[in-house]
Order: C-alpha cells, then sequence, then structure tokens
C-alpha cells in the first residue's frame, strides 16, 4: 500500500527534506500548532512514517509521549537530529535493551 | 509457600490438578525456549540497528552540509523557494511483516524514487548546489526509511520479549506454586480421611466382636 | 481456570506463522516472488541472496530435495537450549553454514550455533516449538 512521508521540524530540515521530494512537512514554531499538525500526521492514515526533530519532541513534552502511546501501528515515527546534530542524553534504544533483557546483560554488549 | 485453591479433596479433583499442572509445566519450558529464540533475535537486529543508525545520521550530517552551502551560494529565499515547487511527492510502501509471529511493518520507497536514489541522480534543478542538497537529502531519506523499519522491528521484538517473560514467570513464581500447594493439600486430606476410614472400621469390628 | 486457557492460546500462537505448506529450493528460485504461506494467512517472503547461497552449496539434482524455510525446532524434551534440524538436505546444508560437516536425518544445534544460522539465513529459517 502507499504512504506519503511527514516531517516536523525547523526551517532548514523542512526545506532540505522538501528538496527532496517530501510534501507533508511542518516548520516547528508554537506548541499548539504543531501538536495539532503532528496529530493530524497520526490520525489521518495517509502517513506511512513521520520523521521529527528531537529538539520539537523536547519542546513537545508528555503530550508527544501521549500521542505516541496511543497512535496506531503506522505512521512509524522516527526521531532525528537537526542541523546541529542535537541528540538526547537518553538513549531509548538502551533503555529498551535494559527493560527487555536485564541490566546484567548490558554491561556485557557495552562495547559491541 | 502458595496458598492452595478451595478444591474439594477428592482423588478426582487430584487427577485434574496433575494434568493442569504438567500443563503448566510444559507452558512454561516452552516459553523459556521462545524467550531464548526472541533474545537471539533481539541481539541481532539491534547489531542491524546500530549500524543502520550510525550510516543514517552521517549522511543526514552530509545533507545538512550540503544544504547550508545551497543557501549560501544560491540564497536562503530561493532555496525556500525551489523546496515548495511542484515536483512529484516521493511515495512510501508499507506493508506488514511477521518475525516469529510478530507483526512488523515493513517500508520502502516506491520504485522509481527507489531507482533514482540508488542511480544516485534525476532531474532537479539547473543549479549544482541546489541539486546537491536535494541529492544527499533523497540519500539521506533512504536511509532513514530503512532505520526506521528496523527500529520498529527491534521494539517489536523487545514488547514480545517482555510480555513472554511476564508470563512465563507468571507461571513459574504463581501458578506452578498454588497448583503444587493445592495438590500437597488434597494428598493430606485424602491420607487423613483414609485414616479416620481405617480407624472407624476397627472400631466397628471391635464393637462387632465384643457384642458376638 | 483462564490461567489455562492462556497457556492454550499462547501455545496455540508459537507456531501459527508457521507455513502449512513448504517450498523446495528449486520451486523458490523457479518462482519470481518466492514465498510461503503461513497457517494464520501471513505471507513470508524468501530473500533471493539467501536462496542463491544456498543453490551454490548444493548441486542443481539436489535442489528439489531441500525444503523451505529450515526449521529450527526446540523441543522441551531435548533440554533448555537446544534445537534440532531435520531432514537429510537440511541437516548437510546447516552443517555447512556451521563449518562443519553432518550428516544423517538429525542433527541438534546450539543458541550460538542458531545466531549463527538466523544471522545467515534471516528468511529462510523459522522457528518452530514443539509442543
Amino acid at each position: 500500500m502507499s504512504y506519503k512521508i511527514a516531517v516536523i521540524g525547523d526551517a532548514d530540515t523542512v526545506t532540505g527534506f522538501s528538496l527532496a521530494g517530501v510534501r507533508h512537512v511542518h516548520v516547528h514554531v508554537s506548541k499548539e500548532e504543531t501538536l495539532s499538525k503532528l496529530r493530524r500526521f497520526l490520525m489521518e492514515g495517509d502517513v506511512g512514517l513521520l520523521l521529527i526533530t528531537h529538539r520539537v519532541i523536547e519542546d513537545l513534552g508528555e503530550d508527544f509521549k501521549l500521542l505516541m502511546r496511543t497512535k496506531g501501528v503506522l505512521p512509524v515515527v522516527l526521531a532525528i537530529p537537526d542541523k546541529t546534530g542535537y541528540a538526547p542524553a537518553v538513549d531509548e534504544l538502551y533503555e529498551l535493551i535494559k527493560r527487555a533483557v536485564g541490566a546484567r546483560v548490558t554491561e556485557k554488549i557495552g562495547g559491541d | 509457600m502458595a496458598a492452595p485453591m478451595a478444591i474439594s479433596p477428592t482423588r478426582m479433583e487430584l487427577i485434574k490438578l496433575r494434568k493442569r499442572i504438567s500443563l503448566a509445566q510444559r507452558g512454561h519450558d516452552l516459553l523459556t525456549e521462545k524467550m531464548d529464540a526472541l533474545v537471539i533475535e533481539f541481539f541481532e537486529i539491534l547489531k542491524r540497528v546500530r549500524r543502520a543508525r550510525a550510516d543514517a545520521l552521517t549522511q543526514l550530517a552530509t545533507a545538512h552540509r550540503a544544504l547550508s552551502i545551497c543557501l549560501a551560494l544560491v540564497g536562503t529565499i530561493e532555496t525556500r523557494q525551489a523546496s515548495i515547487e511542484a515536483r512529484r511527492e516521493i511515495q512510501l510502501e508499507a506493508s506488514t511483516r511477521h518475525v516469529m509471529g510478530i507483526e512488523t511493518p515493513a517500508l520502502r520507497i516506491e520504485g522509481a524514487e527507489r531507482r533514482v536514489l540508488e542511480r544516485g541522480y534525476g532531474i532537479h534543478f539547473t543549479s549544482s548546489a541546489l541539486d546537491d542538497a536535494a541529492r544527499e537529502f533523497e540519500k539521506a531519506l533512504g536511509l532513514l526509511v530503512e532505520l526506521a523499519e528496523l527500529e520498529e522491528s527491534m521494539r517489536a521484538i523487545a514488547r514480545e520479549l517482555e510480555k513472554t517473560k511476564r508470563r512465563a514467570n507468571a507461571l513459574e513464581y504463581i501458578i506452578i506454586p498454588r497448583l503444587k500447594a493445592t495438590i500437597k493439600f488434597i494428598m493430606m486430606r485424602l491420607d487423613e480421611m483414609e485414616r479416620e476410614n481405617f480407624s472407624r472400621l476397627k472400631r466397628i469390628k471391635a464393637m462387632l466382636g465384643a457384642g458376638a | 481456570m483462564n490461567a489455562e486457557r492462556w497457556i492454550e492460546r499462547e501455545l496455540a500462537r508459537l507456531n501459527a506463522h508457521l507455513p502449512a505448506r513448504r517450498i523446495t529450493l528449486a520451486e523458490a528460485l523457479r518462482s519470481e516472488r518466492p514465498h510461503v504461506v503461513g497457517r494464520d494467512g501471513s505471507i513470508h517472503e524468501f530473500d533471493r541472496g539467501e536462496l542463491e547461497l544456498l543453490a551454490n552449496m548444493l548441486p542443481e539434482g539436489e535442489w528439489n530435495g531441500l525444503f523451505l524455510p529450515i526449521l529450527i525446532s526446540f523441543d522441551p524434551k531435548l533440554g533448555r537450549g537446544t534445537a534440532k534440524i531435520t531432514g537429510e538436505m537440511e541437516v548437510k546444508v546447516v552443517g555447512r553454514l556451521l563449518g562443519k560437516k553432518c550428516a544423517g536425518e538429525e542433527l541438534l544445534v546450539y543458541l550460538p550455533e542458531i545466531t549463527v544460522l538466523r544471522k545467515k539465513l534471516p528468511t529462510l529459517t523459522q522457528y518452530f516449538f514443539m509442543v
């Protein structure tokens, strides 16, 4: 089945991906506006992948987490860095590993 | 020790209970093996995620650099204008994949665009700086799509692993001990009742004997 | 009471994605879109690269003796961490992939070997839990 790609981020991120052919974009300015755009991307069923920058996710706070919990299988949501390369200190991946497999094992794979 | 269940202490119940504990035992063994398999899958996909992430983020950084050059050479307004120009919209193909009975989305950039991405060029703009930026972001997009698919699969496996672990633990620490306790209790009661019966019969015999 | 029901449901779910009918390596190589259909209706596609890896390991005459996907069978009776590969062709091919010479109808494999197998043939192997 055919789906669209959507991007939410700062102006440069949006411009870059627009040049690559992404049409469903939103430049983050205000929290309310972005949340409403986010809801639209998550609920309307035509978006298969949503790229969103870490900074925007942090700005949206708990509301973002809530929307993630209640969304369906699609769209897949992927957090990306903006041009500054900013990524949060807490790596979701690492937390996932700890929970899934148990803290003891993570010591072993630390240097993988 | 676990509290026994409220069941009438009969031999019939004992037989039923033994069947139930055997089923629970079997269930536990199988869930444990499923966990072992899931752990293998999890670490394998984790390796792939790490590699895909490194590749995608490196390319994204490259793309942003190309964009900065473009903004400087061509101008911000012109670049933003070019980005809104009516162009073919990139389509995503999504389907479901099954890994060990776990459903995860499979994502792929559709047809023509994918071939363009693989070849590394498409007809974009007259300015080469714009073209470079577009191309680098297209490459980044392709890698991010792959990364998204892998991360989602990994999350799905992690969820299943946790679920399986919880169920195996429920069997091992709650259900099986409770069944064992109940079996023990019933066996004790049955023994007791048999002894009571036996001593009653003895007394009756004694009474009959005395009255003869 | 409901514990039993969910144990049974869990056990039924364990193997639901397995195919009702496996296909031979020969059939898969011939097909444009090689795949098998799971008993739950899911479609499991085979990767062409993996198929060719196997094709290169066996003479063409033996391609219709190898059934795919290769099942990695867990049986609690074997003890935890041990699984079984069955089928003469399957055993041969798995042995080669693990770097050892194997013959016969059955082969026992252990978790580290299963890891290698899953890495080399992710779409051509599947887990089977013997209930």
